[in-house]
């Protein structure tokens, strides 16, 4: 958590995260001109350029796009949520590279503007096989320098959660667009069964990891509480773990459930920072601490602890023998509770 | 979702557990063996490229006798009676015809005339080319007319080939050809550099034939819907010493659905 707008915060994790980030591409731009220039060495440096950060751009977003269900699946993949923008930047500047390099190389110096070239110089937009392809990689590229851009606690916190979230999830179209103008591009004239086999690999994992977490969040959803309209029973006390919580979705909204001290708590799941889960986070120092990256809240207000100013909703419990009820109504965001004694 | 008991809090030194850093360790060698396998795969898998040279780096001056025809070219001997037609192209995306205006306005004529020019050269499979910089570099070297090369008819001819740029194809890009590059081979033609069509045959040998409309003048913006496409070009050939011009009716050119098979 920070007060004020750095650049990046630094911390000892981070430090590994980028410099993990900073050996691994550069082991890859050496390693595929280390094999081009031995069994291909009539290539050219600007083809080699654009060639090794192209395909090192698609690799990363793989890896970039199964961060986020892996999490979701296993919180022990959650550090690298935790700085996975640094990853997207990174991803961002190696596919910088290969457009930058490929504008200039085929549309520069010209007869008429590169960007105008990108789109005019093949118009055979009505054909499958000779689509322009540069079109779909172009906006690709402006998705993710938007991104790239964007990826910062100044925008998440001025645009907001949930409008920076959907921002973001336009890397889904910009993923959409790299696949379409590789096997578009690249792939009508670089034919091989390998490369081609790679994405679709790539492609399987990355969609199937989502359709797996997405099974399992919905499952979330389908959980049953019942009740009157003003409370509804939700579980058992004993099916929360000490300083934990358990996700309910009542009317459309998460709500978490935590357990602490001898007491029960309810607030709104999703941390105003990025949108985490806070019913996956624990009670730390008193605090509910979001898994994502640490935005703490107390239970009974739902208020981040000053001097921070973050709130989310709370909510009323009542316990019937051993039983938890909750008010559906939520409460004003960092509105006082008192905690449920049990 | 998979229960850690372990709470990794990014500011809280030695939150980060035993269980938690494996699964880190795992993924962060899982990922590394991927971009190891991905450099080896997209590297690789590679087609060849040509030995094809673009000397950007170094200039080379030459002499010959310019002709224009339509495309200019400087006609120069390479051995006792042997002559190579080096086709003469600007800086860039574009003509060899801006750098020559000076020396046309005070000449009239440049057809004929003994011209050094420096620049750098872009060779391939027997044809050399020569991109000019600057219009310093071309020196009328005497205002005496010497013969130039006259074409030699041959027969109407109709060949299966692609169209390409000669910069990038004899040297410039790499490759110079095919889907990958036809929006530059696009800015190129567009920019008046020549277009050429490449016929490769079943042993890997190629042909090269200047393009030009029915009356033998320049076509550049007319062909650029069939750049870098395999197609069939049909024409009237004739030789011009070591290069094929063949005379075409744009709208005779067929499209073949197929992949490009020249070398």
């Amino acid at each position: 958590m920070g007060l004020d707008y750095q650049l990046v915060l630094w911390n000892k994790f981070k430090k590994t995260y980028d410099k993990i980030i900073v050996l691994a591409m550069l082991l890859y731009v050496i390693l595929f001109a280390a094999i081009t220039l031995t069994f291909n060495s009539e290539t050219s440096i600007e083809t080699l350029i654009i060639r090794a950060f192209g395909s090192l751009a698609i690799i990363m977003l793989h890896i970039i796009l199964i961060i986020g269900p892996l999490s979701r699946l296993n919180s022990s993949f959650l550090p690298i949520l935790y700085n996975r923008r640094h990853l997207g930047v990174s991803m961002f500047i190696a596919a910088l590279i290969h457009g930058g390099f490929s504008i200039f190389q085929f549309h520069a110096l010209g007869d008429v503007n590169p960007i105008y070239s990108i789109f005019t110089s093949n118009m055979d937009y009505g054909s499958l096989t000779n689509f322009p392809f540069q079109v779909l990689g172009f906006f690709a590229l402006l998705i993710l320098f938007v991104l790239a851009s964007t990826s910062h606690d100044f925008f998440l916190s001025n645009l907001s959660a949930k409008i920076w979230k959907r921002l973001h999830m336009m890397v889904y179209i910009a993923y959409a667009l790299i696949i379409a103008h590789v096997f578009l591009g690249a792939f009508q004239q670089e034919t091989s069964t390998f490369t081609i086999g790679l994405l679709i690999t790539g492609f399987i994992i990355v969609s199937g990891l989502h359709l797996v977490s997405a099974y399992k969040e919905h499952k979330v959803d389908k959980t049953s509480t019942n009740g009157t309209e003003n409370w509804l029973k939700v579980c058992d006390i004993s099916e929360i773990e000490e300083d934990r919580a358990k996700i309910f979705t009542i009317q459309n909204e998460r709500v978490a459930i935590f357990k602490y001290d001898g007491k029960l708590s309810a607030i709104h799941n999703v941390c105003k920072h990025q949108g985490g889960p806070l019913g996956e986070g624990k009670i730390i120092d008193g605090c509910i601490t979001c898994p994502w990256h640490g935005y703490q809240y107390l239970p009974h207000n739902g208020q981040s602890p000053p001097p921070f100013t973050e709130k989310v909703s709370t909510y009323q419990l009542k316990l019937e023998n051993k039983t938890v009820f909750i008010n559906p109504k939520a409460f004003d965001e960092g509105t006082e509770v008192e905690p449920c004694k049990y | 979702m998979k229960k850690n008991d372990e709470f990794y809090v990014p500011y809280i030194d030695g939150s980060l557990g035993v269980k938690t850093k494996q699964t880190l360790k795992r993924f962060t060698i899982i990922a590394l063996l991927t971009i190891i396998l991905g450099a080896l795969l997209f590297s690789y898998t590679q087609k060849p490229f040509k030995n094809s040279t673009f000397e950007l780096t170094n200039s080379t001056k030459i002499t010959g006798v310019f002709h224009e025809n339509p495309y200019p070219m400087l006609r120069v001997e390479v051995a006792k009676n042997i002559y190579k037609n080096i086709l003469l192209l600007g800086f860039g995306k574009s003509s060899a015809n801006p750098f020559l205006e000076k020396l046309q306005n005070q000449v009239k004529d440049l057809n004929g005339k003994l011209l050094s020019i420096e620049g750098n050269l872009i060779y391939y499979n027997g044809k050399t080319l020569i991109q000019i910089t600057d219009e310093e570099k071309i020196t009328l070297e005497n205002q005496a007319i010497s013969s130039i090369p006259v074409n030699e008819s041959i027969n109407n001819m109709t060949l299966q080939g692609e169209i390409i740029d000669p910069k990038c194809y004899f040297g410039v890009m790499k490759p110079g050809k095919g889907k990958i590059h036809r929006s530059c081979a696009v800015r190129c033609i567009s920019g008046g550099i020549p277009p050429v069509l490449v016929t490769t045959d079943s042993n890997n040998l190629s042909q090269y034939f200047l393009l030009t409309d029915l009356k033998g003048g320049p076509i550049n913006n007319d062909i650029l819907p069939y750049i870098g496409k395999p197609s069939k070009v049909k024409g009237y050939v004739e030789k011009m010493e070591d290069w094929h011009i063949i005379k075409i009716d744009v709208s005779d050119i067929l499209e073949l659905n197929k992949k490009s098979n020249i070398y």
